[in-house]
């Protein structure tokens, strides 16, 4: 449910890694139910699909694993594990720590272990060095679909580009998939309908299958989301494995630790990476969507606003909603006033 | 040659015809809003050219602005409230740093550089309790309208405190003080320090002076000082406060207009229909 889940670790042993993220409002009525309502959308969803038995990549699942990061996750995962198998992997959530890395080594050593036990599969050296080459090149074809979108115009919308994002990783046909894409469109000219468009960084939370709202309506309203820092967009893919390491599995643990969601802290390693894609991408404006009840991506919203308005000198907005359409009207309308900003700029830069 | 801007709001459909020429405001007008948004704008902005002897030919951009905006199909381009009332408040006030719109239904902040351009904005527009609404639903109950409302306030000795977050709750909260024999003055003046507490809200510690108030709330006498008193800081009441709106359109309409003329001018001869 996460992308601190080390996928190479489920391909070693011979399984296929899924994620269950919840983007369905209709699951959320039940799981409140069990669940506060003041509670992010996204762990309602995921939890009323559990509850309601409704999604079978979940219903045939041998095994979730599951992480501490987040609160809401966290004690969530609890109420799921009364009814599922579940590995809880303990993340700490120290940015740059030594003796963090150990202890998330050590964990995904445990989770290794139990693959093992639980599937008869052993992860051995070989297999984990195989899935990381899996999993790099996967990663990579994905940053070079990203990449597409740092023409102007390119030659599809975020909105597509977020579509080309498989559930599953791993999955060769997905792959060959990605290279098809890229066969077709890289080097092609971008599409002229989108010529003229405010060029948008969306970044914050996840934006799962089913709860695409605001990125249609950031697309809808004369905006082009040009990259996504988050864990449906740039995040996860900007780092590989390293091959070349001794310890396959210390590998993986350093790349996944540095996954910079917000329950880490200080998290400077995100406002580094927003100052290098907005650059690369030729960024105008930031629109960054928190959850409501997402407490971390909140928190530390003001520390992005400060970047990109006083470091970046880009216009910023937040948006705080979740998944109910009826607020469509007002995020529009925000949206616009933003692109109206970014527009004034251009008009102005010297 | 005219430029048309047309605020489309939740009470009132205001818009200004702009004179591009005499660089000056040419005509204005509004009506009551209606279900017909689209009709009533058109008819609105014929009655105004009408009388400056003018038809829809001779109008060379429209803007359309405010929560109808979309509505007013005849509008050449929607364009938000924010960059508008920036846009009139600019015009109107040129050394303007912030504005202050409180209107029907809703109330925002915004936040403008040295420059003029709009740099930030905070809205609230999903609850009734910072807007013009209050002040109607009080001023029913204490039988009279908006100006009459503003004259009471400011005989107020000792503004009531409403206890209410909900202006539906508030009501029936000011029915009570009523009963009690409240002086309707103090209501008056409580529901003003009310709405001047939310804006406050918004604003937070980011004030930066000089503060020019607009929308229809605006007109309400006593406002503007109540405003000031909870920001701490000199609020101005910008001039024709309620029309801010569709004068930034109009200028914005102007503006645009502009850009397509000198685009125009620069194209090659033989690119310009009709020939040179």
């Amino acid at each position: 449910m996460c992308e601190y889940t080390p996928r190479e670790l489920i391909l070693a042993a011979g399984g296929v890694p899924v994620c269950l993220c919840g983007g369905d409002a209709e699951m959320i009525p039940a799981a409140e139910e069990a669940l506060p309502a003041n509670l992010c959308p996204l762990i309602k969803s995921t939890f009323g699909y559990h509850l309601l038995r409704a999604n079978p990549f979940l219903e045939m699942a041998s095994l979730l694993v599951a992480e501490t990061t987040c609160d809401g996750k966290k004690k969530m995962y609890e109420i799921m594990a009364e009814a599922r198998p579940m590995v809880v992997l303990e993340l700490p959530q120290r940015e740059s720590d030594e003796a963090g890395l150990a202890h998330w080594e050590a964990e995904l050593r445990r989770l290794g272990t139990e693959l093992e036990r639980r599937f008869g599969v052993p992860i051995t050296t070989a297999r984990l060095r195989e899935a990381i080459k899996l999993m790099n090149r996967e990663r990579g074809l994905r940053r070079r679909l990203a990449a597409l979108m740092k023409a102007d115009p390119p030659p599809l919308t975020g909105r597509e580009l977020l579509d080309c994002k498989s559930l599953i990783s791993g999955i060769p046909s997905d792959l060959e998939q990605y290279e098809r894409t890229l066969a077709a469109w890289e080097g092609q000219p971008g599409r002229a309908d989108l010529v003229g468009r405010v060029r948008v960084l969306l970044t914050g939370v996840p934006v799962v299958h089913g709860a695409e709202k605001v990125v249609d309506l950031a697309e809808e309203h004369g905006g082009l989301i040009v990259a996504m820092e988050n864990c449906t967009g740039l995040k996860p893919i900007l780092d590989d494995v390293d091959e070349t390491a001794a310890d396959p599995l210390r590998a993986i643990a350093e790349k996944y630790a540095h996954l910079p969601c917000s329950v880490m802290t200080p998290n400077s390693r995100r406002l580094d990476s927003l100052r290098r894609i907005v650059p690369e991408f030729g960024v105008e404006c930031v629109v960054e969507l928190v959850w409501q009840a997402c407490l971390t991506y909140d928190v530390e919203s003001q520390r992005v606003r400060r970047l990109v308005e006083t470091e970046l000198a880009l216009p910023y907005l937040r948006i705080e909603t979740d998944y109910s359409p009826s607020d469509a009207a007002r995020i529009a309308l925000r949206l616009e006033a933003l692109y109206e900003m970014a527009q004034s700029r251009r008009e102005h830069r010297p | 040659m005219w430029c048309v801007g047309v605020d489309a709001g939740s009470r009132t459909i205001k818009a200004v015809v702009w004179d591009r020429s005499k660089h000056e405001v040419a005509a204005r007008g509004l009506v009551n809003q209606g279900i017909r948004q689209a009709e009533l704008a058109a008819e609105l902005v014929q009655r105004l050219l009408r009388e400056l002897g003018a038809g829809p030919g001779d109008v060379a951009r429209t803007v359309a602005t405010g929560y109808g905006r979309t509505h007013v199909v005849h509008a050449d381009q929607a364009v938000t409230e924010i960059s508008c009332h920036a846009r009139g408040v600019r015009h109107l006030h040129p050394d303007a740093r912030m504005v202050i719109d409180i209107g029907g239904q809703d109330s925002k902040v915004i936040w403008l550089d040295p420059g003029g351009h709009v740099h930030d904005f905070v809205m609230n527009d999903r609850c009734a309790a910072g807007t013009g609404r209050f002040l109607e639903v009080v001023a029913a109950r204490l039988e009279t309208d908006l100006a009459g409302l503003g004259e009471q306030a400011a005989r107020s000795t000792h503004p009531v405190a409403i206890s209410s977050t909900c202006v539906v709750f508030a009501e029936t909260e000011i029915i009570g003080l009523l009963s009690a024999r409240t002086p309707p003055a103090d209501l008056a003046a409580g529901i003003q320090r009310a709405i001047a507490a939310r804006i406050g809200a918004m604003v937070g510690r980011r004030a930066v002076p000089p503060i020019l108030f607009t929308g229809g709330v605006a007109l309400v006498s006593g406002m503007a000082e109540t405003l000031a008193l909870t920001i701490g800081h000199v609020v101005e009441l910008a001039r024709d406060p309620q029309y801010t709106g569709a004068l930034g359109a109009a200028l914005i309409a102007a503006d645009q207009a502009e850009e397509a003329r000198a685009r125009a001018g620069s194209r090659p001869r033989n690119d310009v229909p009709g020939g040179a």
